[in-house]
């Protein structure tokens, strides 16, 4: 049985002095569904996502991971509460590896001695790296690839695998953009990978300006416009138009 | 699809394709084939002084001592700083290993005074610098104030008479001196740390991508005053093997040593951006500038044209480097789109 809200924001407001980026916004997200975050320029998108990221604290409303409510101050906070972000610019370092990249910040040393030297354990590192992607179903490149040396599809697998690899069961995964500036083909090794992870149980937002991807992987679109969300429906009784007219503000939901 | 190794099939393929694995090798073993170049161009235009084992010898000595403060740089630049003040602690450095030698201090001490010296001057480097300040104009403050210290410190004069130094100076051990087996195990140790520890790692990190390294949990500030010292501990260890060289401290700064360490650094390609960088190739870096110079030198060339000739090998160098890195990106990244997809 399926925890209907993994996630959940409630009534989240947010003013910058007298502007008014956020008003009385809800959105939940379940357990394995893919909820597509869609809207203009300044519709307030980044906003929520900093507000769901821990990068930002709403002015009010509340925030509730797993039934519990939590309060972020931070993006650590965020993070131990298990809801990671993959930032549109990856932050991966170009010149490191693969297996690199996803160790960072959590680096296997060696036994013994050695170890308590900080000797890094590269085979152990490059072992669980490969492990974790193989448990993704994507496959990359070899581990010992440098980051620079990979694909912008390849990049963003990397950045998403990262941040899944540190959510633990029952995490929520905040994607921002993943597949801009992606090809074809990219963009296909990029949804599979998202639909692999909800099949795992996590929780996803993704927040995009591309229509064509959200009605590909999404469960669920939701529309923001001027700051209020103006649509929330399941991708699959979703009618494209109507969901454009939602963007532009030509309607909202229920007219 | 065909199993050409195209760049659309890379999430299929294991292997990079030819053309770009050609373009690493250039870019990674380019400076190995022109010093190869330059020593058989010398051999012949300078024969028959060139080749010899004693000229061999000199040309290391003369390397290694450029190659200490240029693996200090080199530690810098890959953690994403330009240390300036790099002369400015090699002469304090020298200065108080020399005082403390002539008060009578033991030698063990006096060198270690004067490399911690070398760290302190790290630290608050870095100190300041995390504090959001620029660490060229930082480290040119620093620079101003070490020297000024050092002249202080020694009364405007070279100190000189340092014996008890020769062991790591003009001493030579199964004919190569002192100097060579000091950068030797400088390299060493550092291309060890770098590589395979965890704060190798975690620097290298800091440098290539700040915001990356944060975003993981790495305290980035850390790394910085990490960085710094290890710059600044080569930059006091020279300041020390320079004076033991020539049995003389001298107070005053001598920026040159910035020039010709970054020419180093330079040639080795290692990006001044930062977070990557092979320290093996600095010291080769180091090798090529010693040679040209050497070289120039046993042909009857004028001295000057030695200058000329490493500051245009290092633009050519730096403009192979960009070159190679920038086609074989393009030939990964694009793809399918045309456009760089990250960055």
């Amino acid at each position: 049985m399926r925890n209907e809200r993994a996630f959940e924001l409630e009534s989240i407001t947010v003013h910058y002095g007298h502007a008014r980026a956020l008003e009385d916004v809800d959105l939940h997200v379940a357990e394995g569904e893919v909820v597509a975050l869609l809207g203009d320029n300044g519709a307030g998108k980044s906003t929520l996502l900093k507000v769901m990221s821990g990068a930002h604290r709403p002015t009010a409303g509340r925030i509730h991971a797993h039934g519990a409510e939590v309060d972020f101050r931070s993006p650590k906070d965020a993070a131990a509460a298990g809801v990671q972000m993959v930032y549109q610019d990856l932050a991966l370092v170009d010149a490191m590896d693969i297996a690199a990249n996803l160790s960072l910040g959590r680096e296997h040393v060696v036994k013994g001695p050695l170890g308590r030297l900080g000797v890094l354990d590269r085979r152990r590192m490059r072992k669980e790296s490969q492990a974790e992607l193989d448990a993704l179903g994507v496959r990359t490149a070899p581990m010992t690839r440098p980051v620079e040396l990979l694909s912008g599809g390849q990049r963003q697998v990397v950045a998403i695998a990262r941040a899944a690899a540190r959510l633990g069961e029952r995490g929520v995964l905040l994607l921002d953009e993943p597949t801009a500036a992606l090809g074809h083909e990219q963009t296909e090794l990029v949804e599979d990978l998202i639909r692999a992870l909800a099949v795992k149980g996590t929780a996803i937002v993704i927040v995009t300006h591309n229509l064509p991807l959200a009605m590909a992987v999404s469960d669920r679109v939701v529309v923001l416009n001027r700051g209020r969300k103006v649509g929330d429906i399941a991708t699959s009784l979703a009618d494209q138009d109507r969901v454009v007219s939602w963007i532009t503000g030509a309607a909202v939901q229920g007219d | 699809m065909t199993m050409t190794g195209s760049v659309h099939q890379l999430s299929r393929s294991k292997r990079l394709p030819a053309k770009v694995r050609g373009l690493i090798l250039v870019r990674d073993q380019g400076l190995l084939m022109l010093w190869i170049a330059i020593v058989i161009l010398f051999a012949y235009l300078a024969a028959p002084y060139f080749f010899t084992v004693a000229t061999g010898i000199a040309m290391l000595n003369s390397a290694s001592i450029a190659s200490i403060y240029a693996a200090g740089l080199a530690v810098g630049v890959m953690t994403g700083v330009f240390d300036l003040s790099v002369p400015g602690t090699a002469a304090l450095a020298g200065v108080v290993t020399a005082l403390l030698l002539r008060a009578g201090v033991p030698v063990w001490a006096a060198i270690l005074a004067g490399l911690l010296i070398g760290v302190l001057v790290g630290i608050v480097n870095a100190l300041i610098v995390i504090k959001g300040f620029d660490p060229l104009i930082v480290t040119i403050a620093m620079l101003s104030v070490l020297s000024g210290t050092s002249l202080i410190l020694a009364g405007g004069n070279n100190v000189s008479g340092l014996q008890g130094l020769t062991f790591m100076g003009t001493q030579t051990y199964l004919w190569i001196p002192a100097p060579v087996y000091i950068a030797l195990a400088l390299f060493l140790v550092l291309t060890v740390f770098l590589k395979t520890t965890r704060a190798g790692m975690r620097l290298l990190a800091v440098g290539g991508n700040a915001e990356a390294a944060r975003r993981v949990g790495i305290p980035v500030s850390r790394y910085r005053v990490l960085g710094f010292s290890i710059s600044a501990l080569c930059a006091a260890l020279g300041g020390i093997v320079t004076s033991a060289y020539v049995t003389t401290a001298s107070p005053g700064a001598s920026v040159s040593i910035v020039f010709d360490g970054m020419t180093a650094v330079a040639l080795a390609g290692i990006p001044f951006i930062g977070g990557r960088g092979s320290l093996p190739r600095v010291a080769l870096g180091a090798i090529v500038v010693a040679t040209i110079s050497t070289g120039l030198l046993l042909t009857g060339v004028q001295t000057y044209w030695s200058s000329i000739a490493t500051g245009v090998l290092l633009v050519g160098g730096l403009a192979l480097n960009m070159w190679t890195s920038r086609t074989a990106t393009n030939l990964l990244l694009t793809g399918d789109t045309g456009k760089r997809a990250v960055e």
